[in-house]
């Protein structure tokens, strides 16, 4: 059964993933994102790390997809003219691409295989231990380097008024 | 009971409360609205009125579906699920009785205040593929103040978590103690009016006011779709109701067992009731004063509310 869910999810997020490079349509694009976010957050449970599932859900799903729909439906003018895909860089980055989903298959297979059991230690404790802990230096960085792009947003679209 | 199966037949039960939830909601809401505006509600159908409930539904389900010609029809048809779904699935977490929920997990908490802030995309996606003008405010209203409202109602939980030291809500009702209410009576008056506008209910409705936009976000919506907005907004206040009565007034204390459970229940009716209350007595608010409402003073009070629970665990 777990396996089933395995490439259930491997399936859901691949052609999620096919649709967000390959659709013309906006809101299409939106739906596939949807479906991929909502897989990865069901590979974070599939592995026992409950707190990151549902941190993906509340930050990527309920945040950055909803301001992507917002964005869409306050920008978004006409319906006739569709978004042109391709450019002339494709070649080289069809290179990028193949380049890191190598890296990615070299670096991961020994690691997350379907039928590996949960990741010991990604509870809410262990998590909490961490990042207020050994690595609390690393996240005030990260937070500070956020701050700093929120700032910088401000400055680039509408720090004169 | 855990497990692929457990977590189908959970999901279903939560589905059925869900309903049950919505039609007792509908007829209670009609009810309590005549009461409070000097008449009787429904009352001409067998027990109460408690038929009409029977009535509404066989219409609502034999009704036309409808689509409008200049809607974009595969978004349109399942813009409604996105709504109804999360509130299902959120239920999952609630400890019905002392010691036992379906989905016993030490982030609960965390996951009823976060799956259902998947409905803000349900909002969006219906209030977008309906393409009307209506429809469109209403859904931009709709995600503007579900986004902003979740800041404040997640930070009003954090003061009972603080208390309790957990995020598992059956840990949190079995520490629950009485002299939590007044220390957390500032955070509970918070989470009160913060869920009202999660839900989009009067007096902060104005993603869907009849009386502006027609409908909002469902203007073009009719028959079961619309019904499944329906079930999205009474059954999340059900879910709401059940939630803050676990998380802020101790769930089923003071009785165990089976006794525990109905004081589970009164107290989650007594508080859909008084969100029924705040919707026909209150009028409808200014869009700019929505927004100051939230930021300007749900969120400092929730701030202020989580100073005291750290002054108080440090005296205690």
């Amino acid at each position: 059964m777990s396996t089933v869910l395995f490439y259930l999810l491997a399936a859901v997020a691949i052609t999620g993933a096919i649709v967000v490079i390959s659709t013309r349509d906006v809101m299409r694009l939106v739906l596939g994102l949807g479906a991929f976010l909502l897989s990865v957050a069901g590979y974070y449970l599939f592995y026992g790390a409950t707190f990151l599932a549902i941190a993906e859900i509340f930050i990527y799903v309920g945040g950055v997809l909803v301001l992507v729909v917002v964005a869409i439906m306050t920008v978004h003018r006409s319906v006739e003219s569709e978004p042109v895909l391709s450019n002339r860089n494709t070649f080289g980055a069809a290179v990028v691409a193949l380049a890191l989903f190598g890296l990615l298959v070299f670096g991961l297979s020994g690691v997350v295989a379907p039928g590996t059991a949960s990741v010991a230690g990604a509870g809410i404790p262990a998590v909490g231990d961490m990042l207020l802990g050994a690595l609390l230096p690393h996240f005030e960085i990260v937070g500070g380097l956020l701050l700093a792009g929120l700032v910088a947003v401000l400055a680039i679209t509408g720090g004169e008024r | 009971m855990t497990g692929y199966w457990g977590g189908v037949v959970w999901g279903l039960g939560a589905g059925v409360l869900v309903g049950i939830s919505t039609i007792l909601g509908v007829w209670g809401e009609r009810k309590v609205a005549g009461h409070i505006q000097k008449r009787y509600g429904p009352n001409t159908a067998p027990v109460f009125g408690i038929f009409q409930l029977v009535y509404d539904l066989l219409k609502l389900l034999t009704k036309e579906d409808i689509h409008p010609k200049q809607a974009r029809r595969g978004l349109f048809n399942i813009a409604p699920l996105f709504m109804t779904t999360p509130i299902i699935s959120s239920l999952v977490i609630i400890p019905f009785a002392a010691g036992w929920a379906p989905l016993d997990t030490s982030i609960g908490i965390l996951f009823f205040l976060a799956v259902p802030s998947i409905s803000v995309l349900g909002v969006l996606f219906a209030g977008w593929s309906q393409r009307n003008t209506y429809a469109s405010l209403g859904g931009l209203r709709g995600a503007a103040q579900m986004i902003s409202y979740e800041v404040p109602r997640s930070l009003s939980v954090l003061a009972v978590v603080m208390l309790a030291g957990t995020m598992q809500p059956v840990t949190l009702m079995g520490e629950w103690r009485i002299w939590w209410l007044p220390v957390t009576l500032i955070a509970f008056v918070v989470y009160f009016i913060a869920s009202i506008a999660e839900l989009n209910r009067g007096p902060f409705d104005l993603a869907e006011c009849d009386s502006e936009l027609v409908g909002g976000y469902f203007t073009d919506y009719s028959g079961i779709r619309w019904a499944m907005f329906m079930m999205s907004e009474y059954g999340g206040m059900t879910a709401a109701a059940l939630f803050g009565s676990v998380v802020f007034l101790g769930g089923t204390w003071p009785l165990s067992g089976v006794l525990g459970v109905l004081v589970l229940l009164v107290k989650t009716v007594l508080l859909v009731i008084a969100f029924m209350w705040a919707k026909w007595t209150f009028p409808r608010m200014r869009p700019d004063q929505l927004m100051a409402t939230s930021w300007k003073v749900l969120t400092p009070m929730a701030l202020v509310q989580i100073v005291i629970v750290g002054v108080v665990i440090a005296w205690l």
